[in-house]
């Protein structure tokens, strides 16, 4: 009976738990539910276009309710999980304003956020037994 | 880099894979579905790039 109610809990929790895991590293998620080929598409894609960004010198934004375009690409960076912090822990992503490349960087960070948001949405619905 | 076809080309590229692999389940259908989404984008970027060329911005 305890078995069944901690089994339950355990099934109700695991599809979130797997949406953080897929958060946090791209791809990582469908790695831990065996979609190891996805996982690793999305691990190698979504890290080398969030790194390519940095590199054209897009900004990392940062949350500024003042600003609601800003805030809402503060989001969609934030969408990448780790990268996003360890970009910021080593000082890249401060953005270049006057670069040539500074507004295809922006699209490329922001895009790389999102598209890891919909690989978590996609973790949960084949953690949920949708897919 | 900082070729405006290129960097359109690195972008579609990156999209494509993640929309390939995102909805389709098999390899050779995401290839497919992959390659029909970057000719979209970028013979689509082109084709809106040359219909935009006349506006006076």
């Amino acid at each position: 009976m305890r078995a069944s109610a901690a089994n339950r809990e355990q099934s109700s929790v695991y599809p979130y738990l797997v949406c953080l895991v897929a958060w946090a590293v791209p791809g990582a998620g469908h790695l831990v539910l065996g979609r190891v080929g996805k996982g690793l598409v999305f691990l190698s894609a979504l890290t080398v276009m969030f790194a390519f960004g940095l590199r054209l010198e897009g900004r990392l934004f940062p949350i500024e309710i003042s600003q609601p375009l800003v805030a809402l690409a503060a989001l969609a960076d934030l969408g990448i999980g780790l990268p996003f912090a360890v970009a910021r822990g080593l000082g890249a992503g401060g953005g270049r304003v006057v670069a040539l490349t500074y507004e295809y960087g922006n699209a490329f960070l922001i895009v790389a956020g999102l598209m890891n948001m919909l690989v978590v949405l996609d973790a949960f619905d084949i953690a949920q037994g949708r897919k | 880099m900082t070729s405006h076809i290129g960097l359109m080309a690195i972008f579609a590229f990156f999209v494509s894979t993640v929309f390939g692999a995102l909805m389709r389940d098999e390899p050779m259908e995401q290839l497919r579905f992959g390659a029909r989404l970057f000719a979209a984008f970028f013979f689509g970027g082109i084709a809106l790039g040359w219909l935009l060329y006349p506006l006076p911005l």
